[in-house]
């Protein structure tokens, strides 16, 4: 045990010491591209280009997925407003993220997308949002559309599980993360720290756009 | 510590020790209620609950399956290993507050828990940011 608290010790000392060095690297490249790597657990190799598809946003308007998040670092969540666990737990760390270093969010949309469009008016998709930020972007759509948004973006289809009002949605339960290049470069599973996001958000804020 | 209130039936097991209540600040129509117990001796098994703050209280399990997929689906009961613990925490096991009250981070609620051998025994749950509600190794939300 205490073996094994000493080996954690060392680690953190590293990882001190790891952060101080890509802190200064970071600092002599500003602007130039990340040399940071991401902590996602699932860091996208040959990463693809964002999904096209178009939903319906909380104030009942068109939202073009791709043309609206260009050049952003862009987060998709795919979520239902009845889910008491994951979903919030997720969208309450990306926001406190934010709200710890609003830098971060200088050029990021967050994007939840309801698998619920029985029960998830955008009246309630956006009560919901409110909870953790005005910024968030809700969506939603028929079956169908949501179904296409689903595929396109290349997450299971969303299941209804149970009957009926209390009826649960599975559902993917990562979060896609698409740099300002158009490109989705980590999955983010659930239990995905602050400390990650933190980290992650900066690395593709410092992606560059696409023709800059 | 929290501190354990009898109430109800007679018990005829050990009282577990519970920890870290807590309920993530409601975002939406329900809500989920988290905790750990301890088992000193014999082991028990958590079977239900109540809230006045929630219409009802369901013991449920969210399950991330081999394709990443998340499913919430309902439990007949969590168990508590003898000399072990039983968690419930954000990605396992919750207790689902349905169609819960508007509650504020901080807000006290007292939740009736009813175990298989010990019977009913209340503890206090505090509210917390959803960010909060998973818990560091180390960390501790009880409150005094």
């Amino acid at each position: 045990m205490a073996e094994l608290t000493e080996r954690v010790a060392r680690i953190r000392s590293w990882q001190v010491v790891g952060l101080a060095v890509v802190s200064i690297i970071l600092l002599s490249c500003a602007g130039g591209v990340p040399t940071e790597r991401l902590q996602a657990e699932v860091v996208i190799e040959n990463p693809q280009p964002k999904p096209s598809f178009t939903l319906t946003d909380t104030s009942g308007a068109p939202y073009d997925f791709a043309e609206r998040t260009k050049g952003k670092v862009t987060l998709l969540y795919f979520g239902y407003t009845f889910c008491p666990d994951i979903c919030p737990v997720h969208l309450a760390q990306i926001a406190e993220t934010i709200q710890t270093d609003p830098t971060l969010g200088r050029n990021l949309e967050v994007v939840f997308v309801s698998v619920d469009p029985a029960r998830d008016t955008p009246e309630v998709i956006r009560s919901y949002l409110n909870s953790f930020s005005s910024r968030f972007v809700g969506l939603t759509g028929t079956a169908d559309e949501l179904r296409v948004a689903q595929e396109a973006a290349g997450v299971p289809v969303a299941v209804m599980r149970g009957e009926g009002t209390g009826y649960a949605v599975d559902h993917a339960a990562w979060v896609i993360a698409y740099g300002p290049d158009g490109l989705n470069h980590a999955n983010y599973p659930f239990g995905t720290r602050q400390v990650v996001w933190a980290n992650d958000l900066r690395v593709l804020t410092a992606i560059a756009a696409v023709g800059e | 510590m929290i501190g354990l209130v009898f109430a109800g039936c007679a018990p005829t097991g050990e009282i577990p020790n519970v920890t870290n209540a807590r309920i993530g600040q409601p975002t939406g129509v329900n809500g989920a209620l988290y905790l750990t117990a301890h088992a000193y001796g014999q082991g028990d098994r958590l079977i239900s609950a109540r809230t006045t703050v929630a219409r009802d209280v369901e013991l449920h399990e969210t399950v991330i399956n081999a394709d990443g997929t998340a499913t919430m689906r309902g439990a007949a009961s969590f168990e508590l290993p003898a000399r072990g613990s039983l968690t419930l925490e954000p990605g396992g096991y919750h207790l689902m507050l349905f169609e819960v009250d508007r509650l504020e981070v901080g807000d006290l609620v007292e939740v009736t828990l009813i175990w298989e051998n010990a019977g009913e025994m209340t503890t206090t749950a505090v509210v917390v940011d959803p960010a909060e509600t998973i818990i560091e190794e180390g960390e501790n939300h009880d409150h005094d």
